[in-house]
């Protein structure tokens, strides 16, 4: 039984489209098939009558009126189009509130813990330098130095500018002092003496009330 | 829409409410180090309510101990130094207690109180600990006994001293002018001591201050006693406004033994003509008899802002040689008009004025007795 070649392949056969295998395999088949080479050349002469008909204009064709038909039809499906179809809507960025409170409550909650961890002598440090910065001044020990004048004018006699580590010997007692920070001293009752040493110390002397024992306490710088 | 916010806001605080509220004080690891050979032995030790609470980045170390110690040495112990370290070597972290003017005979036991403000970084290896070391012992014939890491051998060497030098002015006094003479010498004394005469506070910072106040260059006059071994002739500090930087002076050795520190006492002057005393300034020299050399020191020392310095005098308030000797301006030169009013008396005289408050005429009699 003779295997003829499809109807589909050998149309696309005559109009180049098929893939170069299986062009190859149905060129010999058409060789040698009769039947196959006249359903070939059926499809070509076809093809040929519809390229020649498809060249020619219709009678009495009026080119002016038909593009002004076309433009017509344009406007009419434009026209249209604006009657049925959604105007796109503008994008407008919108702020929720959620995100906003979110960030206000962490701030909130960060506020709170640095009110209740860092020493109030850093915050105060921190508050100058920013002054500083906010004032445009270099010169930041000399914003910490006029503040620590309204500390003292604030504060009374017992009030004493800090910028690096120091010791304080007051009547109340001595202190060791970072940035305004108290970072060392003794808490004792009042002592009966204090002072102080330029190699960086404080000392304060306690009487034992029951014992009259006395004991010195000292801080030191380093 | 509105309550699940709300609900998710309020998780959201109470997720980190716990992080940001302030930490409870933890427990302390306290930590006694005694030598082997150490003249004192601990008999025990209560740290109360001693504590370390966390606060930045840093633990707030409150030292409140009480220690007994038994001398277990053949000697009588006249004091001794213990050094409380947080830390060693960033600044909050050191501290001391001395206790001078014991008669502490062997086998006899005495307290130590210790009550102390340290700080110490929360990432320190131990956790909130402490340490306590013993930093010197001083024995009744002037003998030392420890590291002396905090110099605490030329501290108790003077305070004993002075001790014997005010309890032989008061044993003279009561042999002399009798109880009653005993008695007004102690109130006078207790007046020296008033809040009314308490100099106002003050703080020395190593290195340069930052005063924005100018500054200049003044010269300043020295207190000469007649016994003492050393002479100090032109001073010069940096006065600016409330604070006097970089003080430094010439000193010449006039006994006949090598010299190796010295310890330098100023009375400051205010505008207004008040004198209070200012900090000393102990300095490690090396003087041959008849030598001359320089003491100054890079710190500076600034007083409250009501106060403006107009000049300061400085006297020898120490000298010690390097045979381990010690001297210190006797009664009478003490007596100086000038130092009479603003020098503090010694401890040892302060201990006896507050027995006097304590336990009367009587009690002083019979404590001064007791050496």
């Amino acid at each position: 039984m003779v295997t003829h070649i499809a109807e589909t392949d050998l149309a696309l056969y005559v109009s180049g489209d098929l893939r170069l295998l299986r062009r190859a395999a149905v060129g010999f088949h058409a060789g040698r098939c009769e039947r196959c080479r006249r359903r070939m050349e059926a499809y070509r002469a076809d093809r040929d009558q519809t390229r020649k008909l498809a060249g020619e204009m219709p009678e009495g064709l009026d080119w002016q009126r038909l593009a002004a038909e076309m433009s017509a039809n344009i406007h009419v499906g434009l026209a249209a189009g604006e009657c049925v179809a959604r105007r796109p809507e503008r994008r407008i960025l919108r702020v929720s509130w959620r995100p906003a409170a979110i960030a206000a409550g962490m701030v909130a909650v960060m506020t709170f813990a640095w009110w209740l961890n860092m020493p109030a002598g850093t915050s105060g440090q921190l508050g100058r330098a920013m002054s500083a910065i906010w004032h445009g001044r270099a010169n930041f020990a000399a914003v910490a130095s006029r503040d620590a004048s309204w500390d003292a004018k604030r504060n009374g006699p017992a009030s004493f500018a800090s910028f690096g580590p120091v010791v304080v010997a007051t009547p109340l007692g001595i202190e060791l002092r970072e940035n305004d920070n108290v970072i060392g001293g003794s808490e004792d009752s009042a002592p009966v003496a204090v002072s102080a040493s330029m190699q960086g110390s404080a000392s304060a002397r306690y009487v034992n009330a029951d014992t009259g024992q006395m004991t010195i306490t000292s801080v030191y710088v380093q | 829409m509105f309550s699940r916010s709300l609900i998710a806001a309020a998780a959201l605080v109470l997720m980190f409410a716990p992080a940001a509220a302030p930490q409870s004080p933890q427990k302390l690891i306290p930590r006694i180090e005694l030598p082997a050979d150490a003249p004192v032995e601990m008999l025990s030790a209560d740290w109360g309510d001693s504590s370390a609470t966390p606060r930045g980045g840093a633990f707030i170390v409150d030292v409140r101990a009480a220690l007994s110690f038994r001398n277990a040495g053949q000697r009588r112990i006249r004091g001794v130094t213990l050094a409380v370290l947080s830390q060693e070597v960033t600044p909050g972290g050191k501290g001391s207690v001395s206790v001078p003017s014991l008669d502490v005979a062997p086998g006899e036991t005495f307290p130590v109180n210790i009550n102390l403000h340290l700080l110490r970084p929360i990432g320190a290896p131990g956790g909130p600990s402490v340490e306590v070391r013993l930093d010197g012992v001083l024995f009744d014939d002037l003998n030392f006994y420890g590291p002396d890491q905090l110099h605490s051998r030329r501290m108790m060497t003077v305070w004993e001293l002075e001790a014997r030098r005010d309890r032989q002015y008061f044993k003279k006094l009561l042999e002399q002018a009798g109880g009653k003479g005993l008695q007004e010498a102690v109130i006078e004394s207790l007046a020296r001591q008033a809040p009314a005469d308490a100099p106002p506070g003050m703080q020395i910072l190593r290195g340069r201050a930052t005063n924005a106040d100018p500054e200049s260059e003044v010269s300043y006059a020295f207190l000469h006693f007649p016994g003492a071994p050393v002479d100090a002739s032109n001073g010069m500090v940096r006065i600016a406004g409330n604070e006097a930087q970089a003080p430094r002076v010439e000193v010449i050795n006039r006994s006949p033994r090598p010299i190796r520190y010295l310890e330098i006492g100023w009375i400051v002057k205010d505008k207004e003509g008040r004198e209070f005393m200012g900090p000393s300034m102990p300095a490690d020299v090396s003087l041959a008899p008849g030598r001359s050399g320089h003491v100054g020191q890079d710190a500076s020392m600034s007083f409250n802002k009501r106060i403006s310095i107009q000049g300061m005098t400085g006297f020898i308030s120490s000298v010690g040689f390097t045979d381990g000797t010690y001297w210190i301006p006797d009664r009478n030169e003490l007596n100086d008009p000038k130092l009479r009013h603003v020098v503090g008396p010694s401890p040892e005289e302060q201990r006896l004025a507050q027995l006097y408050l304590k336990r009367g005429l009587n009690g002083l009699i019979e404590e001064l007795k007791k050496f």
